[in-house]
């Protein structure tokens, strides 16, 4: 069975957008379409506002980082129970919120920082050839197409170079 | 910047990573050159013991720490222009950010370098981390020195993460122009990255996240520090005043370090169109607030001092700018309270001279401020038997030189090696190219 693919190249932010949303009407799938800075108007336009799942990550590292903090502070104290003078507890939580509220904090970077790095599918080389266009970080926009069937490769150079992409690369291969 | 276009941000940009400068290969030699002084004066510390660090009973702390919370103060500004101004969507920090972020890392790791220095037995530094000994035994997490490790630490990673994933877009970016063999570490460094919407609409959520994470430490790393303090019952130390008045401080501080840094960088690199004047008025504005507090804390200090009616309180207070470290206390009071009052004067807030000369005196009167608090406590506490003058060592004084040498030598080399501004931000300030404008912008 082969795929086609199909790339198209913008030098303007505007007819990136009428492709996108071009494509949209034409039942295309979701297209990858890289900017060299992040544009919230590309965001809506391919996921309609629907929230990054990061945010998960960040809680439960959030909530991990103060059981640890609570653990390690009150479980290390009880582990050696001394008696202290003048009726102060042996597990005094005043001291320990210091404690705590840093491995909240650590333990949530790090936990968005997997999260990032998992939903990105970072570190990777595995990204079609296509995207890896240098203009791409600079100051071009990519549309990157895969998967398509002839027709639907046809049908979506015509929609690109009508939208009035600066280049529309065809491509495919045979597996 | 409403001029400039994608094309031209990313080549201004990077452009310095190409073509060094005889200035900047001075400036690098220089800043070497002190951290050579400060290793002379380490080894020598290492052979002979800390009795060579000018340690005299009751005053057991002294430049080490001075320099450690002047460097942990410096750290601040660059979290909170990195961090709470993209909250606050301040557009002005746009420019001067990355430089300020790289400032926070190189400034928290050189402060990491003084708790080692300060301990003598730099072998046994481990035993700074939380684990049980030999007898099972864990550290005292009710003390105040146990919160600092946890705070620097987390402030250095949490920072660290911070500038790291800020910086992924901009490595890719210079992937992308650079040839040879530097073109793999940028590419390995990059991850991959090639900004498409699926990694940018993570990125940007992320981003939010560790902006809000970074946020509450600003205000904690510097209170926990004052804590290091506070928290003893020595005079002039033990008051809830301190971590307000250590967090002003410490964004004081911060703020006149980014324009030290900076008016040369804009000068080294043609940067006009990036680090405005615009962008330092604001930087000064923020050292005027700032400054406005800590002088409100100076004088609050003496009034709780007076207020409690305690006489070693008010003694050491009374002390302070009549005693022996009366110097420290006016070098302090002039470089910080009265000095940055020019920037009052709109003229001196826009003299790229008067900024420089201005932000100098506050890292001075700053670093002084510490000193004041430490020395002049310890050496004047309870006992008049156990009173001393305690000044600085020569290799006291020649490590805290050297802690210059190592930031300014870190922050070179990565200015060498890394975009000082942030590209992608950049971009999202400048008008984006479209089919409607007359010519080809892009």
């Amino acid at each position: 069975m082969s795929t086609s693919n199909v790339k198209g190249v913008f030098a303007h932010l505007d007819l990136l957008m009428t492709a996108i949303d071009r494509l949209d009407r034409a039942g295309f799938e979701k297209p990858v379409v890289t900017t060299p800075l992040p544009r919230h108007d590309v965001e809506e336009a391919l996921y309609h506002g629907k929230p990054s799942p990061v945010r998960w990550w960040t809680l439960a590292g959030a909530l991990t980082g103060l059981t640890v903090g609570i653990t390690l502070t009150s479980f290390t104290a009880m582990d050696w129970p001394m008696t202290i003078p003048g009726g102060k507890p042996l597990v005094a939580i005043p001291p320990y919120v210091t404690i705590m509220f840093e491995c909240t904090i650590l333990l949530g970077a790090l936990f968005t920082t997997l999260g990032l790095l998992f939903h990105c599918r970072l570190p990777t080389t595995g990204l079609p050839e296509e995207l890896k266009d240098p203009r791409f970080s600079d100051d071009h926009f990519g549309l990157f197409l895969a998967g398509l069937t002839k027709e639907k490769q046809s049908e979506a150079q015509e929609i690109l170079t009508t939208a009035g992409a600066l280049e529309v690369v065809p491509g495919g291969r045979s597996e | 910047m409403s001029n400039l276009t994608y094309g031209q941000v990313t080549k201004d940009v990077i452009r310095p990573l190409f073509t060094p400068t005889k200035m900047y290969f001075i400036t690098l030699a220089v800043s070497v050159s002190a951290l050579m002084v400060g290793a002379y004066c380490w080894a020598i510390q290492l052979m002979n013991g800390l009795g060579v660090a000018g340690y005299e009973p009751p005053v057991m702390w002294g430049v080490y720490i001075t320099t450690f919370v002047f460097w942990v103060g410096i750290g601040h500004a660059g979290t909170l222009i990195s961090a709470v101004l993209f909250l606050f969507r301040a557009r002005w920090r746009t420019g001067v950010y990355r430089a300020s972020e790289a400032m926070t890392i190189f400034a928290v790791m050189t402060a990491g370098l003084f708790p080692i220095l300060h301990a003598g037995r730099c072998w046994y530094a481990y035993w700074l981390f939380p684990y049980p000994n030999q007898r099972e035994l864990w550290p005292n997490f009710k003390s105040p020195l146990v919160w600092d490790v946890f705070a620097i630490s987390t402030y250095l990673t949490v920072s660290a993460i911070f500038f790291y994933i800020g910086l992924i877009p901009d490595i890719a970016s210079v992937r992308d122009k650079i040839k040879g063999t530097g073109k793999k570490v940028y590419a390995a460094l990059a991850l991959g990255w090639r900004g498409t919407d699926n990694q940018w609409r993570h990125y940007m959520a992320a981003y939010g996240f560790f902006a809000a994470l970074a946020t509450p430490l600003v205000v904690s790393v510097h209170s926990i520090v004052s804590w290091d303090f506070a928290m003893a019952s020595t005079p002039g130390w033990h008051s809830t005043i301190f971590p307000p008045y250590f967090v002003a401080g410490a964004i004081f501080s911060g703020c006149a370090m980014v324009l030290t840094l900076l008016i040369p960088m804009r000068i080294l690199f043609k940067w006009e169109d990036y680090l405005t004047i615009w962008h330092f008025e604001r930087l000064a504005q923020l050292c005027l607030v700032t400054g406005g507090i800590l002088t409100y804390a100076y004088a609050t200090e003496y009034y709780i001092a007076w207020y409690s009616d305690n006489p070693y309180e008010w003694g050491t207070f009374i002390y302070r700018p009549t005693g022996d470290y009366a110097w420290v206390f006016w070098i302090m009071v002039t470089c910080n309270c009265i000095i940055p009052l020019a920037w009052w004067s709109k003229r001196m807030r826009t003299s790229l001279k008067w900024l420089f000369i201005i932000s100098i005196f506050v890292n001075i009167g700053m670093w002084f401020e510490r000193f004041n608090i430490i020395a002049s406590s310890l050496a004047h506490m309870f006992d008049p038997g156990a009173w001393v003058y305690y000044l600085p060592s020569k290799i006291e004084m020649g490590i805290m030189f050297g802690s210059f040498g190592w930031f300014f030598t870190l922050f070179l080399l990565f200015v060498k090696v890394m975009p000082m501004v942030a590209i992608a931000e950049i971009k999202e300030g400048v008008r984006p190219p479209l089919s409607t404008d007359e010519g080809d912008a892009a």
